[in-house]
């Protein structure tokens, strides 16, 4: 029997092993930079031990394990690795736009390991980003957040585990135009986009009726309930009633907002997040109250109608009512220089350093449910490090190394011109490459508003 | 008297030989059933199997079965005699997922008033319960075009999108047989989603793949409990598509997804991991780097035979900056790596065979050479024609190899399969022998003649009458010619040597190709020539056909 138990436990151990061991996990020591914890002040001269892919000790004066890299970082600032609350990089699809609901797809089906602005992000500091599903719909897809372990050519390896589930809601104009006016379906409004949600919620309950009645006399003898359909849009949409999913929610006008607060609250649900909310400072008391925050632009408006009554200050003011705030990117460029978009805030709003990296580390952490693994330097959390050569609030700031669970995935001093993990074999090379980035949040909509890209800002 | 009963032998004979002819018109009223089914092919070199060869053998056909194979075999006295010096013979290649012969169904037409984000599962691209032979015909050229390759047998795939029905296995014999070896061999799936209904991308593919396979699972679930138990219980109602999933579900016959690249056999596998089917991987162009997944998930291997084209990696970059030349290093890298695609997989141990999905008959032979050139064995190529393919499609106890018993299918050839001069001179499939001239000229020298000096023609197209001349001489013993044609691309006309001549005394065809948009167009010309006057027709594949009529500039002598 002990013998049994013995093997047991080694084939344990081994399963163990074989799991952990599936993405890279590396050991180094950081010397003598000024530590941005973001979650307990600025650490002058203060060395950072990184072991299997966590900080294992912030201190002064620590010293290399044998065969641990070394990394004197004088004059220069370590932070967090920054993280991107609304990202559509590294996705081979954004938007199933077919159905006003599609809580059934998931964006982790169609993460794209390859795309090279995974390595683009990186070179920004960004070491996790949230992939969202587009807002074409009033619920869209299952949402995926990623570490960006670039050069793995599995998407399970940039997927991080720990990670909760989250899902993509829209609301106002986007879904009204993709199914309302595009294909003259609900919603048209933003009644009809309400009532869509409400309708979805009301459908799961009932769906979850059905299967609870149905697994509770299934084993049962002379049992005469017979399996119901099943049906993953509406089991999502339970989960999502059983607090297992966190909402993220495409939003502009504080009466949507405050719409979905209510939807939200009726059904029990408060894992939400909104996103965009260029007017959350109309409603920044509800959803320091009711929400798990916001995730706005620094300075992005007056692209389309909803978007007009917009200011700067939202972060600002949105954090100084306790609203749990983010900033983050929804495009592939912006991603590269998200500390840029931070420190807008102390032009507009005047937040302490502390406060406007907050905004792109320990908050969108915070809104993706990730905050006890990331975030900030703290002893015990995931290694996931930027080191910049000037303070990264600064507009002279580069990042130099970025580090992923403790493995450095960008150096500038490394930095070939050529990143492609993949190059297909019939790409004709041209000399020159230019080319006009256009942001993806109504990607592959067209077909269904029938209108060309080129009219319509389309976030 | 005796006048009458001349008469009446007379009437009998004349009766008997009526009734002769009767029964021997009714028995070949076309002229066209063979003699005997009967073949012995002599002295030839046997690859009975990859790997395995019996010189200066005999290989002895009956009635569609190998009969025997034999260095010292007794030919039967019924057996017509194919001398097999200095060929090789062997067995009949087999296409683990292709479409010869198969058409389309016709288009669904969307309901009025329907709702894009719940449609019929047809207007989905939904038909897993439509079986491919009923959109499939054996006189179809595809088939044709592949069995002069040496394919005498196919898993036929039908058209469609991501579930467009089961697949069967045919072969490519006599038409009048009914040439199926199994009517539903496998599930097809591709990638592949219809325009503006649910589900539109490959997002809504895989969640929508999720909910059919349970939907069929409860409902197989239910109509058993029905069965068993029947009182008290809701009658299942039917649905031909999850029902079409019963027998996945039940491990009878895999999933066979086509699956181009890394990206989409990881989708694919992901499903299969999730749900638990058999799984076949075809069409494969670039997915060796998977070996370990594809052997962990125990998921059979069909690559393409399609490769790469070589245009950008061949490209010429010499005025480019030194930024382009390393980009295009890259592209050159790639194309190798995809040459090497099969090489790898048999170093990985993996057993493959082949799909000629995507793939053009034409290339067939060069990209198996490329194949062999960059790495795979010889024999491995072979077993991926024929052993390994059998075996993947679970026929390999009646074909696959030139064995006693196993359906008579082989291709005999002049040089070995990688030879670059190698052509084929007979295909048997199922039996029948099929005889083709292995590229020797197909001109009748003595009436070439005829033909000699300058034609003027007419074709009737939709974009007009386009005219020009054809002209025909001898020159080293051939038979040459060329044509002038309206540049598809406008400015006027260009000359076109003509290819393929074959000419009997009276039919006559050829081909020549044109550029048009950048597209290399090959056409076809095809007719009778009578009285230095030519009608027939020109065809261009997949555009059409247009009448084609020449006449004969008359020679004028001084």
């Amino acid at each position: 029997m002990m013998k049994f138990n013995y093997i047991l436990l080694c084939v344990l151990l081994l399963v163990a092993n074989g799991l952990a061991a599936q993405t890279p996990k590396g050991s180094v020591l950081i010397k003598n930079a000024t530590v941005l914890t973001v979650t307990q002040g600025t650490l002058e001269g203060t060395d950072v031990l990184v072991q299997d892919g966590l900080i294992k000790k912030i201190g002064q004066g620590l010293s290399a394990p044998r065969n641990v890299e070394s990394i004197d970082a004088t004059g220069k600032f370590l932070m967090p690795g920054i993280i991107d609350a609304h990202s559509h990089l590294a996705l081979d699809v954004v938007n199933e736009a077919t159905a006003p609901i599609t809580a059934q797809v998931s964006m982790a089906d169609v993460v794209n390991p390859y795309d090279v602005g995974i390595y683009r992000a990186l070179a920004g500091g960004t070491t996790i980003a949230h992939g969202l599903h587009g807002s074409a719909n009033a619920i869209g897809g299952q949402s995926i957040t990623m570490k960006y372990r670039y050069g793995s050519h599995d998407p399970e390896d940039i997927i991080m585990k720990e990670a909760p589930r989250t899902i993509k809601f829209a609301l106002g104009e986007n879904p009204t135009r993709v199914h309302g006016r595009g294909k003259n379906l609900q919603p048209r409004t933003r009644m009809g986009v309400e009532a869509v949600i409400r309708n979805g919620f009301a459908e799961a309950i009932q769906y979850k009726k059905q299967w609870e009645a149905y697994n509770a006399s299934k084993d049962k003898k002379n049992n005469t309930i017979t399996p119901p359909v099943y049906n993953l849009k509406l089991e999502t949409l339970a989960d999502i009633l059983d607090g297992e999913i966190i909402i993220h929610c495409h939003s502009y006008r504080a009466d949507e907002i405050y719409m979905l607060i209510n939807v939200c609250r009726d059904f029990g649900v408060d894992k939400l997040v909104f996103t965009h909310v260029n007017e959350g400072f109309k409603v920044a008391p509800e959803l320091a109250k009711y929400t798990m925050g916001a995730s706005v632009f620094s300075d992005w408006w007056a692209y389309k109608f909803e978007v007009y009554y917009s200011t700067a200050y939202n972060a600002a003011i949105l954090m100084e009512n306790d609203v749990i705030t983010s900033i983050n990117s929804d495009s592939d460029e912006l991603i590269r220089h998200l500390y840029h978009e931070a420190a807008k805030t102390q032009r507009y709003g005047g937040l302490t350093d502390e406060q406007a990296l907050s905004l792109i580390t320990i908050n969108p952490a915070k809104q993706l449910g990730i905050d006890k693994f990331v975030g900030s330097i703290e002893e015990g959390k995931q290694a996931d490090l930027v080191i910049f050569d000037n303070h990264p609030l600064s507009v002279y700031a580069i990042p130099q190394m970025t580090f992923v669970d403790g493995v450095k995935y960008f150096d500038i001093n490394e930095d070939e011109d050529d990143q492609r993990l993949k190059v297909s074999p019939t790409q004709m090379v041209e000399p020159v490459y230019l080319q006009a980035e256009d942001e993806r949040c109504m990607h592959g909509v067209e077909l269904f508003t029938g209108e060309t890209a080129n009219f319509t800002h389309t976030h | 008297m005796i006048k009458r009963q001349n008469t009446l032998k007379l009437l009998m004979v004349w009766l008997c030989l009526l009734f002769g002819q009767a029964v021997y018109s009714q028995s070949d009223y076309t002229g066209k059933k063979r003699v005997t089914g009967t073949y012995a092919i002599t002295n030839a070199t046997i690859i009975t199997s990859p790997g395995k060869t019996i010189n200066n053998g005999t290989v002895i056909i009956k009635d569609g079965l190998f009969e025997s194979i034999s260095s010292n075999a007794q030919v039967p006295v019924d057996a017509q005699i194919i001398p097999g010096d200095s060929l090789i013979i062997y067995p009949g290649f087999i296409d683990a997922l292709g479409e010869q012969g198969v058409s389309a169904p016709d288009e669904v037409k969307k309901p009025e008033g329907m709702d894009p984000s719940n449609p019929p599962n047809d207007v989905a691209g939904i038909t897993p319960e439509l079986e491919v032979l009923q959109y499939w015909e054996i006189g179809d050229n595809g088939v044709e075009d592949w069995r002069k390759n040496g394919f005498s047998i196919s898993q036929v795939a039908p058209k469609g999108l991501m579930l467009p029905g089961k697949t069967a296995l045919v072969v490519f014999g006599d038409e009048k047989s009914s040439n199926y070896l199994s009517t539903a061999s496998g599930l097809y799936a591709q990638f592949k989603t219809a325009r503006g209904v649910y589900p539109g991308t490959t997002l809504g593919l895989m969640a929508k793949w999720r909910e059919l396979y349970k939907n069929a699972e409860l409902k197989q679930q239910h109509s058993k409990m029905f069965a068993s138990q029947g009182n008290g219980l809701a009658r299942p109602q039917n649905d031909l598509s999850l029902e079409a999933f019963y027998p996945v579900i039940n491990q009878e016959i895999p999933v066979i997804f086509k699956t181009k690249d890394e990206l989409e056999i990881r989708r694919a596998l992901k499903l299969q991991n999730e749900l638990g089917f058999k799984l076949v991987l075809a069409g494969i162009e670039d997915g060796s780097s998977l070996a370990d997944d594809i052997k962990a998930a125990g998921a059979s291997v069909i690559l393409s035979l399609d490769l790469p084209d070589p245009k950008a990696s061949q490209a010429e970059l010499e005025d480019a900056t030194e930024e382009a030349k390393k980009a295009q290093q890259r592209v050159v890298e790639a194309y190798n790596n995809a040459l090497m695609q099969a090489a790898n997989f048999e170093k990985a141990g993996i057993p493959f065979a082949f799909s000629t999905l995507d793939a053009k008959s034409g290339e067939f032979m060069k990209h198996l050479r490329l194949m062999v050139e960059n790495g795979l064995s010889e024999e491995a190529a072979l077993a991926a024609l024929t052993v390994n393919a059998a075996e993947i499609l679970g026929i390999s106890q009646f074909t696959g190899s030139i064995a006693e018993g196993n359906l008579a299918n082989l291709v005999i050839t002049t040089d070995k399969l990688t030879d670059e001069m190698v052509k084929i001179k007979y295909v048997f499939a199922d039996g029948y022998l099929f005889e083709y001239e292995g590229g020797k000229s197909n001109v009748d020298m003595s009436k070439a003649k005829e033909l000699v000096g300058n034609w003027n023609y007419e074709s009737e197209t939709p974009g007009g009458t386009s005219k020009g001349t054809v002209k025909y001489e001898v020159s080293s013993g051939e038979l040459q010619g060329e044509i002038v044609v309206d540049d598809p691309d406008g400015g006027g006309q260009i000359t076109r040597k003509l290819k393929d001549i074959n000419y009997d005394g009276k039919e006559l065809s050829f081909n020549f190709s044109v550029m048009a948009q950048g597209n290399k167009l090959i056409v076809h010309a095809k007719g009778i020539v009578m009285d230095n006057k030519f009608e027939g027709t020109l065809s261009i594949k997949d555009m059409g056909k247009y009448s084609l009529k020449a006449t004969k500039v008359p020679e004028f002598k001084l």
